[in-house]
């Protein structure tokens, strides 16, 4: 691979020559398989590139110095993502799961422990993931359940988490677990960073609606974390939580909407002309034009260091939005491809418009998202 | 303009908007060098007063001064503006065997001006006319909104002053300046809503509780705060580049927002704000004739998908 100069404080010139490094190294970077690709393609892949990049540097742009990364703007790993979104290298949900852990364990890690990690995340030769949700406990985040217990070894977890997204093939968990009584609600979080190595852990994957296993469920059973590998302080893993959600509605959505793009623009380019209605092509082209829109804001807010907050459940929510109604443009425009086709192609297509179901479910439902707009941004009030 | 000066001006604008409509407006605006302030910075000048005007629910000349200004730089004091008439962005006029044929539309201070610059077609080409006020016929439009005060204007006169030449590329970008302008009154007239049915949520009481704790006037509210916010995003886009597609989105994106803020803000103010004694209808009628000014959410939205069918591309991507 040539080498060039990764500059990261200067938008334009990062982009011009990254694409100009990704064009020329194309045939490297590209995926060895048709469509979509099974998910242990998909993670193969994700390594390349991420392993390639980082070496090249571009994978380091934006990212804090003391991290491994070169510093200079956020915006950089934006565009990063929307570059590679746009040329299919990687499966953007992969690709962002970085965007959305590392940005909480650089903030609430112990220096020289992020210090350690990060850069095997971002170099792809980690992968990490995210130990939130329960059986028990899905949107109402802050009942969760599996408990950690301080003994003289450590902190001591047993419980179980469902819906880990790769968890199967993760070597650490940002995990959330219960160190308060259950009735201290959100005052009785704390963040682990666990290794998924620890005796104690099983993984079982479930396959999920669209094909693959992307999520597991984690059963920990008396398992030993070190008090070194806290999260911030005791008691204050809902805070972790609330910083951490933000971030999944950051960068990883100006990714996704480079993706969405993408495939529009290659339904447009196959579907044949009477299966598309232009009123509706015309809305569905306008609302991912704004959720681009809006997330371009919040990428210059972000880049700017003001701290996120509940304005970015509007992103969520458009992102939401404009998925859906891409893929159900999709369903309708290529419906042969999605419902009876068996090539490649189709089933990428019918995968992923599987997976934009998901979408006003995941990093907080359709619904929390009006309720947290609600209260934070319109005043609303109490909801009871 | 730096942000200092800006916040004054926005304030200013802000209180002239709240206070004056109409010709009272007009001369606000006069005074407060607007007409400078579009030509040294549209965005700013543009964006402010709209959104105000809006959510004031008061009305001025200055969419026909952004028009003017487009075309043919500072028509100079005494011309006003004839607008497209309602649904499109046809010029208002045509040229035929030497007579000049206009309808359109204009806002009510076109009376006080001598002469009125009307876009005409003539064939393929286009071009500026101005005519005496007086040769033209000016009838008061009453419609949903007889506040907004827009005249209906037609004509059938003698072209005897010289025209000047506009290039559709010019018309296209006049027409999307306007359409910006436009779709900012419609954000304010949508905040304006919004803001209402706020304060109604939390000060209602029905079963012993604010309303606003009910989930499903809640979900209304905070669909109305995406829908707006949306439109906002369209517009802070549109003004990176103001392209004639980008402003057409922005414009659609806000007149189907502005509906979709007055049905839920209607819903969650109910009987109190059917009356005509509550301010919500005026932003009602407001929004449905700002919807169909220079083309409403559906038509812009139509020719749009129609156009990308056409050439199977999308418009270009927004960039960082
Ligand atoms: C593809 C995918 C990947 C995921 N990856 C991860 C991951 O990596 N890590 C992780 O921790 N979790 C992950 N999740 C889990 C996800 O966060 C939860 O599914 C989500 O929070 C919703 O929880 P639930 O499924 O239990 O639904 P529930 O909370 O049971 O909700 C069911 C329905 O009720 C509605 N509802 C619930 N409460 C309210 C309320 N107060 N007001 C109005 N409506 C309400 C919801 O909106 C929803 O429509 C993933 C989920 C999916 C689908």
């Amino acid at each position: 691979m040539t080498g060039v100069e990764v500059v990261a404080d200067d938008l334009v010139e990062f982009r011009a020559s990254l694409d100009t490094w990704l064009d020329a190294n194309g045939a490297v970077l590209a995926p060895g398989y048709e469509g979509a690709g099974e998910l242990d393609q998909q993670m193969d892949q994700l390594a390349k590139v991420k392993a390639l990049l980082f070496d090249a540097g571009w994978g380091r742009a934006g990212w804090p110095e003391r991290v491994g990364g070169l510093g200079g703007s956020t915006l950089t790993r934006a565009y990063l993502g929307e570059a590679l979104a746009a040329r299919d290298l990687v499966e953007p949900g992969l690709f962002s799961m970085t965007e959305v852990l590392a940005p909480t364990v650089i903030e609430y890690a112990a220096p020289a422990l992020a210090a350690s990690v990060v850069p095997a995340l971002l170099r792809g030769d980690e992968t990490w993931c995210q130990g939130f949700s329960e059986p028990d406990t899905g949107s109402n985040l802050a009942a969760l359940a599996c408990r950690a217990v301080r003994t003289d070894d450590g902190w001591r977890v047993t419980g179980e988490k469902l819906w880990t997204s790769l968890a199967q093939y993760a070597d650490r968990c940002v995990l959330l677990v219960r160190t308060g009584t259950t009735e201290s609600a959100h005052r009785g979080i704390t963040a682990l960073f666990v290794d998924m190595d620890s005796p104690g852990i099983t993984v079982r994957p479930i396959g999920t609606m669209h094909g693959g296993a992307e999520f597991s469920e984690l059963f920990l059973d008396d398992v030993v974390v070190p008090f070194s590998r806290t999260l911030g302080d005791e008691g204050a893993g809902w805070t972790v939580a609330m910083d951490l959600l933000p971030y999944e509605r950051s960068t990883s959505l100006w990714h996704r909407a480079a993706f969405l793009h993408r495939r529009l623009q290659e339904a447009l380019e196959s579907a044949p002309p009477e299966a598309l209605d232009p009123s509706r092509l015309g809305e569905v082209t306008e609302l991912l034009y704004a959720f681009r829109a809006r997330s371009r804001g919040t990428q210059h807010r972000m880049a700017d260091g003001d701290r996120l907050g509940p304005e970015t459940s509007i992103d969520k929510v458009l992102l939401a939005t404009a998925e859906q109604a891409v893929f159900d443009l999709v369903a309708d425009a290529l419906a042969p491809e999605v419902t009876t086709g068996d090539d490649p192609r189709s089933r990428r297509w019918r995968s992923e418009y599987l997976y934009s179901r998901a979408a006003s479910i995941y990093g907080g439902s359709a619904e929390i998202q009006r309720n947290i707009i609600a209260r934070r941004l319109l005043d609303l009030g109490d909801d009871r | 303009m730096d942000p200092e000066d800006l916040v004054l001006f926005e304030r200013s604008l802000g209180d002239a908007a709240g206070r004056a409509t109409g010709s009272g407006l007009d001369a606000a605006l006069d005074q407060l060098g607007w007409r400078d302030a579009l030509a040294d910075d549209p965005s700013a000048a543009v964006s402010l007063l709209f959104e105000q005007q809006g959510a004031a629910g008061t009305t001025s000349s200055a969419l026909g001064l952004v028009l003017a200004d487009a075309l043919v730089g500072n028509a100079g004091p005494g011309t006003g503006t004839v607008l497209p008439a309602i649904g499109g962005c046809t010029p208002p006029g045509t040229v035929v065997a030497g007579r000049l044929r206009v309808r359109g539309l204009a806002p009510a201070g076109l009376v006080d001006q001598p002469s009125a610059l009307v876009v005409a077609s003539s064939g393929a080409d286009l071009a500026a006319v101005t005519v005496p006020t007086a040769s033209l016929g000016l009838r008061a439009i009453g419609g949903v909104d007889p506040e907004l005060g827009l005249l209906e204007v037609t004509g059938d006169v003698d072209r005897t002053r010289p025209a000047r030449a506009v290039s559709p590329a010019t018309w296209a970008a006049a027409v999307a300046l306007a359409r910006l302008a436009v779709a900012h009154e419609l954000v304010g007239a949508s905040r304006a809503m919004l803001g209402l049915a706020c304060d109604h949520a939390r000060g209602r009481l029905q079963f012993g509780r604010p309303i606003a704790s009910f989930q499903a006037v809640r979900h209304r509210l905070a669909e109305t705060q995406v829908a707006i916010s949306t439109a906002e995003a369209m517009l802070d886009a549109a003004w990176l580049d103001t392209t004639p597609e980008r402003s057409a989105m922005a414009k659609a994106v806000a007149g189907r927002q502005a509906r979709t803020t007055a049905r839920h803000c209607q819903q969650v103010l109910a009987g109190m704000g059917f009356t005509v004694e509550h301010p919500f209808h005026r932003y009602v009628r407001r929004s449905l004739v700002l919807d169909a000014l220079l083309g409403t959410a559906a038509s812009l939205t139509t020719s749009l998908g129609a156009e990308l069918i056409d050439r199977r591309q999308l418009p270009p991507l927004l960039p960082l």
